[in-house]
């Protein structure tokens, strides 16, 4: 099963993935596998790893590191029943488009984010998605960014196709807007 | 008359036209039908939040003209980007457009038989 959990920043999309997987892991009696996009370039995203890291702590994650081909983070799994929550979308899509200093066309980006997560929802008892809501500011953006956020788009509203639930947070509530 | 919001990118138009199944010919691009204007079915205005944009560079009054043309086009679809989730710009058009696309966008919604926001692809009826 795939469930898309979509929201702002500081909406409370990580917690509450967290507890889904939890949740949804203990019911079944799987693993659990944490798949971290962020690349740590600053002091800023070091910190927000930490934490991100103390949240997890004590919940039984194991971290994959994987913040690009998604899909190659499960040679790094062990066999069986597993339940992963993949931590972002954004940071997935932005890692693939800008890798290498150099910008990769939109359309390649969406099929090969697209591609990665549905490898991983077939190999994988539970998929838990945390996406982000980059869509609604109104802001006119460079062609670079614009180019981003409809890779963005197009890769939200497949992902939002395939899952069985799609939440939206809310000022750290579950709003479901597909069950 | 019906409305539709939601991001950029979250397939509003494709929602609408397959919901309904209207074709591309049916649709206005950022701008309202003129008045006298033939249209067989359903008329869909996609972009309008643009068409709102540009009235008001033009010095145009978008909330006169938009409440006239839903009076005498009831039979239509209004697609809009929601553009107010964002930082409060600090360029005074920026913000003015956001404000009164805002306060456009509550009117008609208000006068709609119908309103949708569009997530992901995937509509949620709000009213």
């Amino acid at each position: 099963m795939m469930i898309l959990v979509i929201g702002g920043s500081g909406s409370g999309k990580s917690a509450y993935a967290e507890e889904l997987a939890c949740a949804l892991a203990g019911k079944e009696h799987t693993r659990k596998y944490y798949l971290a996009t962020m690349q740590v370039f600053d002091e800023e995203s070091r910190r927000k790893v930490e934490r991100h890291r103390t949240l997890r702590d004590g919940k039984g994650f194991q971290t994959i590191e994987q913040p690009v081909r998604i899909e190659d983070a499960l040679l790094k799994m062990g066999d069986g029943r597993k339940t992963v929550l993949l931590e972002c979308v954004s940071n997935l899509t932005a890692n693939e488009m800008f890798a290498q200093g150099q910008q990769k066309p939109e359309r390649e980006v969406a099929q090969n984010v697209i591609k990665g997560i549905e490898r991983l929802r077939k190999e994988t008892t539970h998929l838990i998605v945390v996406g982000n809501n980059v869509f609604e500011d109104g802001i006119a953006y460079d062609e670079t960014t614009t180019a981003y956020i409809r890779a963005m788009g197009a890769i939200h509203q497949k992902l939002a196709e395939r899952a069985e639930q799609v939440v939206e947070m809310v000022v750290g509530l579950p709003v479901s807007v597909k069950a | 008359m019906k409305l539709i919001t939601g991001g950029y990118a979250q397939g509003k138009l494709q929602y609408v036209l397959s919901k309904y199944r209207l074709r591309e010919d049916a649709v206005w691009d950022g701008v309202l039908p003129e008045d006298g204007t033939q249209q067989a079915g359903t008329a869909v205005v996609n972009h309008f939040h643009r068409w709102v944009r540009r009235r008001l560079q033009d010095g145009g009054c978008p909330e006169e003209e938009a409440l006239a043309f839903v009076e005498r086009c009831d039979n239509c679809i209004i697609i809009s980007d929601e553009i107010g989730n964002g930082i409060v710009p600090v360029d005074a058009f920026e913000r003015a457009y956001r404000e009164r696309t805002g306060r456009i966008l509550m009117e008609l919604a208000q006068r709609a038989e119908e309103v949708e926001r569009v997530l992901c692809g995937i509509g949620q009826k709000i009213k």
